[in-house]
């Protein structure tokens, strides 16, 4: 089966759902940012597919513009957050 | 899409998925991070697989460095202080996500449009880097430059001083 963009959006679904289930699932707050990375991924592959499949006209690279800028996001956000529970924690 | 994008898109959803949900039921912080990696993997396959093969190369670089931001050795662990019954609850919210998200996506009714930027899409990333933001593109590598140049700078310092 070839996937379309509602398939897309399904895989983006998924991944955004396990984010929010590892955010909520883990006790400690540093391992529970690891949901982020994948919470901004699942939204990110939505923007990329409807980069691919929808985008009637205009620049078919901004889906994957907001995806990259999505990842970094993400990494940014993974640092302050390690950043700030190694200082609380060593207090 | 050829059949042999659909495959790796299949494949990469199923390890981006499988291993995001080792991220949540690993145990050490090591193999936590390293399953976070391969979820990044997945995903840059997934971008890869929607010709968006740049973007698949920024993505496989930030997850990277997550991965090693949470498995690296000064990892401090922070308790939240949650009762386990709101952890419980926001798990089964994760599924309400799910579905809510799947319902909308299966009833939603798309705009379809062909797609003109080729398998990899190495000229619409040429054009836009060299021709629409060329002036950002170089900003941007004067920034690295200098960045590089700074890095260096500093670590012959530090050299010296040893």
């Amino acid at each position: 089966m070839t996937p379309g963009l509602v398939v897309v959006l399904f895989v983006a679904a998924a991944l955004v759902a396990v984010g929010v289930f590892i955010a909520a699932w883990r006790r400690d707050v540093t391992s529970a940012l690891a949901g982020v990375p994948l919470m901004f991924g699942g939204a990110g592959v939505a923007f990329a597919g409807v980069s691919r499949f929808a985008a009637a006209g205009g620049a078919p690279l901004l889906g994957q513009a907001i995806a990259a800028l999505l990842a970094i996001a993400a990494l940014a956000l993974v640092a302050l957050g390690v950043g700030i529970a190694g200082r609380e924690a060593s207090r | 899409m050829d059949s042999l994008h659909a495959i790796g898109f299949y494949v990469s959803a199923a390890i981006s998925i499988g291993s995001g949900l080792a991220v949540a039921f690993l145990p050490g912080r090591g193999s936590r991070g390293a399953a976070l990696a391969v979820a990044g993997l997945g995903i840059a396959g997934l971008y890869g697989s929607l010709s968006g093969d740049l973007a698949a190369l920024v993505v496989l670089v930030c997850y990277a460095g997550c991965a090693l931001l949470l498995a690296r050795p000064q990892y401090r662990a922070l308790d939240s202080g949650a009762a386990t019954w709101w952890r419980q609850a926001g798990a089964v919210g994760a599924g309400g996500v799910l579905v809510l998200l799947a319902y909308s996506a299966w009833r939603g009714d798309f705009v379809y449009a062909t797609f003109r930027g080729g398998e990899i899409g190495a000229a619409a990333v040429g054009r836009t880097l060299f021709a629409h933001d060329a002036l950002a593109t170089e900003a941007v590598g004067a920034l690295v430059v200098a960045a590089l140049v700074g890095a260096t700078a500093a670590w012959r310092v530090r050299e010296r001083s040893r």
